[in-house]
């Protein structure tokens, strides 16, 4: 047991604090596989996304969709199924420089999820925006919605609850109970994607112009409010990183 | 070393993030519609467009085409789709690869919606300058205030040459001469990178400090007076007072330099003149109308009676765009699209000519591929099972009737 | 068992490590704020946001501020409170302007070619500065969202002004008068966008002649008021550190 203690504390004071290249490395794989599909629209979408009923759409849009929507199943299972399989049990016994160096980590996380919330809030929800205002809408799975709802939503869903799950098996703050602005940050961006329920039906029954603050939307308004718990997130992290350093700092 | 490393890393990220953003640059070409989504009602019985004609098949940016011809509002409006009482002739392009110069119904000007009357016929003009090279499927469109776009006829039309080429020259009332395409853009740049870089700047000067933890600790522990000091106030200050004074003097140097400047300009569009189709003295009554799935052909019964003074043929159905004709009576010469166009795609039990006072039932056929590639066929999902479409009828001389119908359809299935 | 009971091994460390912190909430902050106010103002004030020809006197200068002091509000009710730090307002406005910006060049233009005089975003820079100035110098919340909240209204007009003035510039147009920013707007073709779902300067009393526009941002500043209280509340709830029990939910 002591030796177990003693090679844990020995491979600690190895490791740095925070972990730069997994960082980057992160960053780089969100923006280079983004800047694929990025890519892939620019192509498809103008050679093979305007008919939903051509065979080419067939082929470049809606495989498309199959695929990523099987690896996002796969990927989700692996992830999350990792991070709970090879949980901390002695959580509450972690030296504090391992906590510190955990939520380093966890920060590493929710820089991720920053990175795949700007993606799919931001960058591919407005983009959604001018394709439907350019082009007349044909199908509920249009070339913006495949990489919208069904590639960067499920991406940030993913980051979130792997982020989420990291800080409630590693670090001894998430052990008191569930944090309820944490679950906010990341289950209210995820109702994101069931309201996608709405917005088809509304726009299937009615076939409306493309009025992007039409009330169908507001559904995507609300839970779009949620983000705002990352605030609640933050000030989690403040008040337990503070604690470590206070001592140190003062 | 470490610092090299540090370096190194950036510089690589920023290497990324270039290329990045060059690959979401790419320029890609061709293209095709989404006209096949409309319920098969919503083309038979809503706009009926016909003698269309684009001008031009191949266009060199900045030379223009026409596309022109005519609508009829079909009487028989479906109750789902809201009256087109405010309605906006469009273009189905994929996006701006031709800019529209002009659009005119019935010789007025529309750049804003306009009021349509049902069972109207209207004349239309749309001209189109070409400015994205490539293939592009060009179709008449109208989009009506509560029943969304109706999708005329598109065809393929080629533009040569090179969008940077592109202009879009314009004479003002104030008498300047500008080029849309790029005016204003970077008086545009200029204004948000300056509230951006101030921005910025506002934020720089709180985060050069330490920010979350230690100002935490500090508040904790009751010192949050101490985190504001004086010097923070003199510059909050002087970021509050110049904004407002950047914000007033940018205003009145505009006002200055733009004395004359008017509203947007909105408000619907009255008294379409319509255009006056010769009435017809042909009468016909549907006696029953089916659909004969496998065979991807529509059977009507039709009694046709001839009220004028010279023996008439039917020529031409027309529905949903898709025109049938009897080629022995009529061949189209204007280039219509190819797959709109079913050449010998009618047939009449019997065409001979329709002696002036007589009356003849005749067994009319309109087959062809259309109905499933245009997914016409799905007429038999819709839950209002109507067809309507227009009949041309043509005297001895070639002179031209049209006659609408309008009736059930019944699917056959075996 | 002494080196386990610090976190760090130094003061300078410390110091260190508290920095890297900083960086790493603000980035998240400023993306995950970016993502939530984006979504929430192209829904609410988007087709306004878009494009040129909807950015009139009446409905976008009423519209416009008062669905994007939310966010702000809300972001500032955290970092004022919690860190003292006056910078709510403007971290959210330069999220949602860069967000816009990276698309609009991107998107509308790269993917769509919309020409980006034609689709560029609203200003909303020195509404934040202000709002966040005035934080800072009265320190009330009250204060904030009363002369704040006004100022938010009042600024976004004139703040925006000299970029759209140009675009308002008179034109006669195949016989019918138009300004630059509406035949932009027909030049343009948006398939998918008829003219007719323009929500703007439809209105049947003009007493105040030419004048609309003060009066649409003095409006548009009495909301905000009142927007900046409810969102402040908001923001507090967003910002607290409550656990739940897991039988709770």
């Amino acid at each position: 047991m002591a030796a177990t203690t003693e090679s844990v504390k020995a491979d600690a004071a190895e490791a740095p604090l925070l972990n730069k290249k997994n960082m980057f490395a992160g960053a780089a794989l969100y923006i280079v596989f983004y800047g694929w599909v990025r890519w892939y629209e620019g192509v498809y979408g103008w050679s093979a996304g305007l008919d939903s009923f051509a065979p080419e759409f067939e082929t470049y849009w809606m495989n498309f969709l199959y695929i990523e929507m099987v690896l996002e199943i796969i990927t989700a299972s692996v992830l999350w199924g990792y991070i709970w399989k090879s949980r901390d049990r002695k959580v509450m016994s972690i030296t504090p420089r391992e906590e510190l160096r955990r939520h380093f980590t966890h920060w590493v996380w929710l820089v991720m999820y920053a990175i795949a919330v700007y993606y799919g809030a931001s960058y591919f929800t407005e983009q959604d925006g001018t394709w439907h205002q350019t082009i007349v809408r044909d199908t509920d799975f249009t070339p913006s919605h495949i990489i919208e709802f069904y590639l960067s939503y499920p991406i940030y869903i993913i980051t979130g609850v792997s982020a989420f799950l990291y800080a409630k098996t590693r670090l001894p703050t998430y052990q008191q109970g569930l944090p309820l602005q944490y679950m906010v940050s990341v289950i209210g961006p995820f109702m994101i994607l069931p309201n996608v329920g709405l917005n088809e039906w509304g726009h299937t029954f009615w076939f409306m112009e493309e009025l992007f603050v039409a009330p169908l939307h507001y559904g995507f308004v609300f839970f779009g409010w949620a983000t705002l718990g990352v605030m609640g997130v933050v000030n989690i992290e403040v008040q337990a990183i503070s604690k470590l350093l206070k001592k140190d700092l003062a | 070393m470490k610092l090299l490393k540090d370096k190194v890393a950036k510089l690589s990220f920023v290497a990324l993030l270039a290329a990045t953003s060059a690959s979401m640059l790419y320029t890609p070409t061709a293209a095709a519609h989404g006209e096949k989504s409309q319920a098969a009602f919503m083309r038979m019985r809503t706009i009926h467009w016909f003698d269309l004609n684009w001008s031009k098949e191949e266009v060199k940016v900045n030379d223009t085409m026409t596309l022109s011809g005519k609508f009829y509002v079909f009487s028989g409006w479906p109750e789902t789709v809201d009256k087109p009482e405010v309605a906006f002739l469009n273009v189905g392009e994929p996006g701006a690869v031709f800019i529209r110069q002009g659009s005119w119904i019935g010789g007025q000007l529309v750049p804003r919606s306009a009021s349509l009357e049902l069972g109207e016929t209207y004349e239309f003009k749309v001209l189109l300058k070409a400015r994205r090279p490539g293939d592009w499927h060009i179709h008449a469109m109208m989009n009506v205030q509560g029943g969304g776009p109706i999708i005329g006829p598109g065809k393929w039309t080629t533009i040569t040459g090179s969008m940077k080429d592109f202009v879009n020259p314009v004479t003002t009332l104030t008498g300047e001469t500008i080029d849309l395409e790029t005016y204003n853009l970077e008086n545009t740049y200029f204004w948000h990178a300056l509230w951006y870089a101030l921005g910025l700047a506002w934020l720089a000067y709180w985060v050069r400090k330490p920010m979350f933890i230690p100002r935490s600790i500090a508040i904790e522990s009751g010192k949050s007076n101490t985190l504001i000091t004086a010097t923070d106030k003199k510059v909050g200050m002087a970021f509050t007072a110049g904004t407002i004074a950047i914000v007033a003097m940018a205003m009145a140097s505009t006002n200055e330099k733009y004395p004359i400047t008017t509203p947007l300009q909105a408000g619907l569009l009255r008294n379409m003149k319509t255009f006056e189709m010769p009435a017809p003295t042909v009468t016909v009554k549907v006696e029953d109308a089916t659909y004969r799935v496998p065979g991807r052909a529509m059977q009507m019964t039709l009694k046709i009676t001839n009220n004028g003074d010279s023996a008439v043929r039917l020529g031409e159905f027309n529905t949903a765009s898709v025109r049938f004709l009897d080629s022995a009576v009529l061949e189209d010469t204007t280039g219509y699209p190819d797959d709109l166009l079913a050449e010998d795609g009618l047939t009449v039990s019997d065409n001979s000519p329709l002696a002036p006072g007589q009356t003849r039932t005749v067994q009319v056929t309109a087959s062809d591929a259309a109905w499933e590639v245009y997914r016409l066929a799905d007429l038999i999902y819709d839950p209002d099972s109507r067809f309507a479409g227009l009949l041309f009828f043509f005297d001895e001389a070639g002179k031209r009737q049209m006659v609408t119908v309008d009736a059930p359809l019944i699917p056959v299935f075996i | 068992m002494s080196a386990s009971q610090s976190a760090v091994r130094s003061r300078a460390e410390a110091v260190k490590v508290s920095r890297t912190f900083d960086w790493m909430i603000l980035f998240t902050l400023f993306f995950v704020v970016l993502g939530g106010y984006h979504i929430h103002y192209m829904l609410t004030g988007g087709d306004w946001d878009f494009w040129t020809d909807w950015k009139d006197r009446r409905l976008w200068v009423t519209v416009a501020p008062i669905v994007s002091i939310t966010f702000p509000a809300a972001v500032q009710a955290c970092l004022w409170y919690r860190y003292r730090l006056p910078f709510g307002a403007v971290v959210c406005v330069l999220g949602l302007l860069l967000g816009e910006w990276v698309n609009r060049y991107l998107n509308f233009w790269g993917w769509t070619y919309f020409p980006v005089n034609f689709c560029f975003p609203s200003n909303l820079i020195p509404g934040a500065i202000v709002l966040d100035g005035i934080l800072l110098l009265s320190g009330s919340m009250t204060l904030t969202a009363v002369l704040g909240g006004l100022a938010w209204g009042l600024l976004f007009y004139p703040g925006n002004w000299p970029i759209i003035a140009p675009l308002h510039v008179p034109v006669e147009y195949n016989g019918m008068m138009m300004t630059l920013a509406d035949l932009q707007g027909y030049n343009y073709v948006r398939t998918g966008t008829p003219e007719y779902i323009r929500m703007v300067e439809k209105g049947t009393l003009r007493t105040f002649g030419k004048d609309v526009a003060p009066v649409s941002a003095f409006f548009s500043g009495f909301v905000s008021i009142i927007i900046y209280f409810l969102w402040h509340f908001f923001g507090r709830w967003f910002a607290s550190t409550a656990f739940v029990s897991s039988e709770n939910i």
